[in-house]
């Protein structure tokens, strides 16, 4: 680990990080230049950006972690797609709570995410790619759309760049507030000037997507990697990583109860125990009581469980959690984790689009009930209620993976720290009157159920 | 026969007057500045759709006149072919356009997790108490502020994270509520 | 076409059809909300949830393309589980208005809730409401009511897709998503009142409607809206004598699901007699009398003025009457008595459209602002035009000494006193009346005659396909239908009998009047395509005869015209 060098966060200390004329001088826009050039002779061909991708072993940085290079062999050939344009769209939404990191990368070294984005329209066959930045990022849409104009001023971008004979243009789109425009088909819905409502899959962008046209959504992150790979290839990319599935550098994003918040690169599987002494350890040394590892969308985990949890795909997979967005939020001893449930289920609340029926109505259900809780009106009920709505709200009942992702703290969390709930409910005002038990009597003394009723 | 068209229709007393989802009327007539107008042209050549330029466009708007009324709903809406009722659907859904006036400072609190974790809504209440007792949303007598609370800003790092308009404002916990509020003024 | 077994029953459907349609085929209704065969497909409501075999997650059917050698488990405990976990999240906020709720009855929540989930709930959270947007206006026939919103996005997709204004839309997101129009612009299309009828709840629902009659007292008839030409099937809902609404019957080669607003909401005026009997004129008084005294006064003012002159009487047909009515006016005037002007004059209405997929173009148009200017003119009625009689009377020069109007209202203008002062220079005036106007009034033979919803016969839309509309009310005591009268008019002459219905006049006169030949009264096309009549329930009968090919319905539909019987 020692041995490690940053590579995505290399720049972002610099002085003028942001500048073009700096980019350039530490080596920026070097494989742009090559690949254009390479594309006249037949020494780069969009398929050989992509085989390098594949074979570097990248997967999304945003949170899905689908493999990179096997997401663009999803897009049509030409002679399938006919005239219908490709699209590239960069997923700078980041919304997920916990994480910080693509923000980190806008705001100090935006060339570095355009010069993944043009090796990738390069891939792609793209003409114009957009970068959908969320509303809040004032300050980092503006850093964005200052290096593009100097890209084109510098000639990288526009009409037959750097003499080519291929155009690329690069529009910065900025959102309005809406965490569920991070899904990639909401991204593609606002883009298009709607509501941010994901869409029916398939068709999966990379057939149909933005104005009906191939699309391909990636990570900020991921397009930084990108540009790393082509700079230094597959096999060098490859070998950072705990194994061949889980490769590259991480940037990770430590919140919460620790000494020293904020974004740390490391190898893809660095173990929570040593990125948690990058971080100076615990605030006046407490004790790890919880850990969601991969942004609030992940379960929830023990402290100890989480302790020597490689921090990569696969690896906090087989801790029965998720990687995610890597945005890992610790909690010491002194939360209070209904709270902190409680403080996330609002966060789903507010943000369910409101398209579908289990979403919609489920997720303010469930804040209701922890609200409640936490307020000391909790029913004996209540925990276990919590868990069987929880349980009725995922695995296709939705449209997209809100859903899941709302379940997630609830599901993990209740089983970890049952007590806790239990006990705000125990010292609850009402505390006998259970829900479903009393249903139960009602329903036997109606003698009715749905059986026998007209259709 | 009894009901039928002319049943009564209205709503229980005390109940809000209808139009809380509504768009208010700024009471004039609005068109584009031409510096609004030049960067609408520019928009609209980025984009193979008319309509992908609605959240821009409202921006835009929001940039001329501070919040998005009735008005400049329709005159987006004319502008880019739209019907009124699916831009101010589109409105409705995003949380950073403003249905009303703001204050001078538009003070947004983060709430989300790893800001609760570091006290945030107690910073979030503190700054509603010293600013006059504002309701979440409530713009102060003298139109300086509005505060509201705001799910993740991705600056968790520096949480209790805030921002006023457009600016990042790091760490701003109950010791140093006052100081930061102060240079506001 | 594809092979798609559902519930072990093997059913083939077209390759364009979605899971929900291919268990509907195999005889499986899955619930469901904002799934509309006319609608694009959003997968919202989540009700429509199945298992299918090969694929782990469970899936909103109506989202799915068949494909050949599915398997689908529409009924197993997981596809049950899901749908009782999607009722029980509607019904958590849905409010318990059932008791004041105008869709009881005819309401999909209340029907699925039967078919799916807990027969409990097991909530004790206060319920959202949206206070100002429950019980209010949002257009001028429709109210809406958001707390009852279950958010399917049917009346959107409806005001967006087919009436293409728009006005609705989806504001605020996540559980305080609530259907509304922007300021200023209202719930105000041709097709509004068919916004109300797509939504599945009581969420919009229609003024005129209010409060009626609970829909379950209902009585229905198959009836065509007699508004314009283009004859939109309807139901005629009615119940002890008076009609309460009509609502649209699907018909794929006429109006589709639809109907428009100036027909939807004229149902209660079909509702009232001005007259209860038959009323002579004599010198300025007026006195009721019987059927008898009245239709034989006719008889001798025709046969006198026939003797003089046959010129000098003038029938004027309507537009508005049956087919029958009409033959039966042609047959006794210009055939037995001899008095050859038989004429009708149909105004030309404001453009009436309705959108159908089948129909070249996309929507079917009517521009006459009466049922069945074709049938009247099929029957021998002859279109009133230049130089017609009815040109000459209005131009003053031509003064009949009979003027027999078969129909008080076959024209709007027949409130126009200047047009009344014109046809009142005739000698005798016959009229068929039910609702007081200037032409009743002035009439020296007044015949109360029933409203469409007391008659049956046939109309010739715009598109040349003849329609059957049924009974609903028989008419109140004396009244008769103008059917009835010209065959008791006819026995005074020796002709008709006066034991004829419409159907053994139709079968009468379709071997010479054009367009009904080989026709049969209870063909399908003649009678009305669909079985059912409520537009709620009406479209799973589509599923099961959906065509691919739009062009093919109305193939269809032509070929059954004219291929004969059934």
């Amino acid at each position: 680990m020692s041995d490690f060098q940053p590579v995505l966060s290399a720049r972002l200390g610099k002085k003028n990080s942001c500048a073009l004329a700096t980019y350039v001088a530490d080596g920026g826009y070097a494989s742009w230049k090559k690949v254009l050039a390479g594309s006249k002779t037949g020494e780069w061909t969009p398929a050989k950006v992509t085989d390098l991708v594949k074979a570097s072993g990248l997967r999304g940085r945003g949170g899905a972690g689908f493999p990179t290079g096997m997401k663009w062999t999803f897009v049509p050939s030409r002679e399938k797609r006919g005239e219908k344009p490709v699209y590239l769209l960069c997923n700078a939404d980041e919304s997920e709570p916990g994480t910080f990191k693509d923000r980190i990368l806008i705001e100090k070294d935006p060339h570095q995410i355009l010069e993944g984005m043009m090796l990738a329209s390069f891939a792609l066959d793209v003409k114009h790619a957009y970068i959908y930045i969320r509303g809040e990022m004032v300050h980092g849409a503006e850093t964005l759309n200052a290096a593009i104009d100097e890209a084109y001023a510098a000639g990288l971008l526009g009409t037959n760049v750097l003499g080519s004979g291929l155009d690329l243009d690069i529009t910065v789109h900025r959102g309005a507030g809406a965490y569920i425009c991070g899904e990639e088909t909401a991204l593609i819905e606002s883009l298009e000037g709607k509501r941010g409502h994901p869409r029916i899959k398939p068709p999966f962008p990379a057939v149909s997507g933005v104005w009906d046209a191939p699309t391909v959504v990636n990570n900020v992150e991921t397009l930084c990697c990108v540009k790393h790979i082509l700079d230094r290839g597959a096999d060098w990319f490859k070998g950072i990583g705990r194994n061949e599935r889980n490769t590259g550098p991480k940037l990770y994003c430590v919140s919460g109860h620790v000494e020293k918040p904020g974004v740390y690169e490391a190898p893809m599987g660095i173990p929570f125990r040593d990125l948690l002494a990058m971080c100076g350890g615990m605030k006046g040394g407490r004790k790890v009581k919880a850990v969601i590892p991969g942004g609030s969308s992940a379960p929830m985990l023990t402290g100890d469980e989480m302790m020597d949890v490689p921090l990569d795909f696969d690896g906090v997979a087989a801790a029965k959690s998720m990687l995610g967005s890597a945005a890992i939020i610790v909690m010491d001893e002194t939360t209070d984790i209904p709270k902190a449930v409680t403080n996330i289920a609002k966060f789903y609340a507010h943000e369910s689009c409101g398209q579908c029926t289990p979403c919609r109505e489920g997720t303010p259900w469930l804040h209701k009930m922890l609200k409640r809780i936490v307020n000391g009106q909790g029913k004996k009920a209540d925990v276990e209620m919590l868990l069987q709505v929880a349980g009725q709200m995922g695995n296709g009942m939705t449209i997209c993976v809100f859903a899941d992702a709302a379940i997630a703290p609830v599901l993990s969390a209740i089983p970890k720290f049952r007590e806790e709930f239990e006990a705000y409910v125990s010292k609850s005002a009402t505390p006998g009157f259970d829900q479903p038990a009393a249903a139960g009597i009602t329903s036997k003394v109606a003698e009715r159920t749905a059986e026998g009723m007209h259709s | 026969m009894s009901g039928g068209a002319n049943t009564p229709v209205e709503t229980l007393p005390g109940q809000p007057p209808v139009g809380e989802h509504g768009a208010l009327s700024c009471g004039r007539e609005l068109s584009f500045s031409p510096g609004a107008e030049a960067r609408f042209q520019k928009l609209l050549t980025r984009y193979p759709t008319k309509q992908a330029a609605l959240l821009p466009t409202l921006w835009i708007a929001q940039d001329e006149w501070g919040w998005i009324s009735r008005e400049a709903v329709d005159y987006v809406a004319a502008r880019l072919g739209l019907s009124s009722a699916f831009v101010w659907g589109v409105v409705t859904f995003y949380t950073m356009y403003n249905r009303a006036p703001v204050g001078k400072h538009l003070i947004q609190v983060c709430t989300s997790i790893s800001c609760h974790l570091n006290g945030a809504e107690e910073v979030f209440h503190a700054c509603r108490r010293k600013l006059g007792d504002l309701k979440p949303g409530q713009t102060s007598a003298d139109g300086k502020f509005t505060v509201v609370e705001v799910e993740c800003l991705a600056q968790c790092d520096k949480a209790p994270a805030v921002m006023v308009n457009g600016d990042d404002h790091a760490s701003i916990t109950l010791e140093n509520l006052d100081a930061f509020l102060s240079e506001l003024k | 076409m594809a092979k798609v077994t559902v519930d072990g029953r093997t059913v083939e459907v077209p390759g364009t059809a979605n899971v929900l349609e291919a268990c509907r085929a195999a005889g499986v209704d899955v619930p469901h909300f904002c799934y509309h065969p006319r609608l694009s497909i959003v997968g919202q409501c989540r009700m429509c949830m199945v298992e299918i075999e090969g694929v782990p997650k469970i899936q909103a059917s109506c989202t799915v393309p068949v494909r050949d050698g599915m398997v689908v488990l529409a009924s197993s405990e997981k596809a049950l589980a899901a749908r009782n976990a999607t009722m029980e999240f509607l019904l958590i906020n849905h409010p318990l208005d059932c008791p004041i709720c105008d869709q009881a009855g005819e309401c999909k929540l209340q029907d699925n809730a039967v078919a799916a989930g807990l027969p409990v709930s097991r909530t004790v959270e206060p319920r959202r409401q949206f206070p100002g947007y429950d019980r209010t206006s949002i257009g001028p026939h429709v109210i809406a009511d958001m707390t009852r919103c279950i958010q399917c996005t049917r009346c959107i997709r409806f005001c967006s897709e087919i009436a293409g204004t728009g006005e609705l839309t989806f504001i605020e997101r996540g559980g305080h998503t609530i259907v509304w129009t922007h300021e200023g612009k209202e719930l105000d299309n041709a097709w509004s009142g068919c916004a109300a009828d797509v939504c599945p709840v009581g969420a919009l629902t229609t003024k005129e409607f209010r409060f009626r009659k609970r829909v379950w007292w209902l009585d229905k008839a198959k009836s065509v809206c007699d508004g314009c030409e283009i004859g939109c099937n309807i139901s005629i809902e009615h119940r002890d004598r008076a009609v309460y609404r009509f609502l649209p019957r699907v018909n794929l080669a006429v109006n589709d699901f639809w109907m428009c607003d100036h027909g939807r909401f004229r149902a209660e005026e079909l509702n009232g007699n001005d007259f209860t009997r038959p009323v002579l004129r004599k010198a300025g008084t007026a006195r009721e009398t019987h059927w008898g005294e009245a239709l034989d006064a006719v008889k001798a003012a025709v046969d006198a003025a026939v003797a003089k002159d046959p010129a000098s009487v003038l029938v004027l047909g309507s537009a508005r009457l049956s087919t029958e009515e009409s033959w039966l006016l042609a047959q006794l005037f210009k055939g037995t008595v001899g008095a050859p002007q038989v004429e009708f004059h149909a105004d030309l209405g404001p453009e009436r459209r309705i959108k159908n997929p089948s129909v070249p173009g996309g929507w079917l148009v009517g521009k006459e602002a009466a049922p069945n200017s074709r049938g009247a003119e099929a029957a021998g009625v002859a279109r009133a035009g230049k130089g017609s009689a009815l040109a000459r009377l209005l131009d003053g020069s031509y003064t009949p000494e009979v003027l027999y109007i078969a129909d008080a209202e076959f024209t709007s203008r027949a409130s126009d006193p200047a047009f009344i002062l014109a046809l009142c220079r005739a000698k005798t005036l016959v009229v068929h009346g039910r609702r007081t106007n200037l032409l009743t009034d002035a009439a020296d033979v007044l015949l109360p005659v029933a409203s469409l919803a007391g008659k049956e016969g046939t109309f010739v839309n715009v598109l040349g396909l003849v329609q059957r509309f049924q009974l609903a009310i028989v008419p109140p005591p004396i009244v008769r239908t103008d059917l009835e009268v010209l065959l008791h008019l006819g026995k005074r002459w020796g002709v008709f009998d006066t034991q004829w219905t419409a159907k053994s006049v139709f079968e009468l006169m379709k071997g010479t009047v054009p367009g009904y030949a080989g026709l049969g009264w209870d063909s399908a096309a003649v009678a009305g395509n669909e079985p059912t009549v409520s537009p709620t329930s009406a479209y799973d009968v589509l599923l099961e005869r959906r065509l691919s090919n739009p062009a093919e319905i109305l193939a269809a539909a032509v070929a059954e015209v004219a291929g004969g019987e059934k």
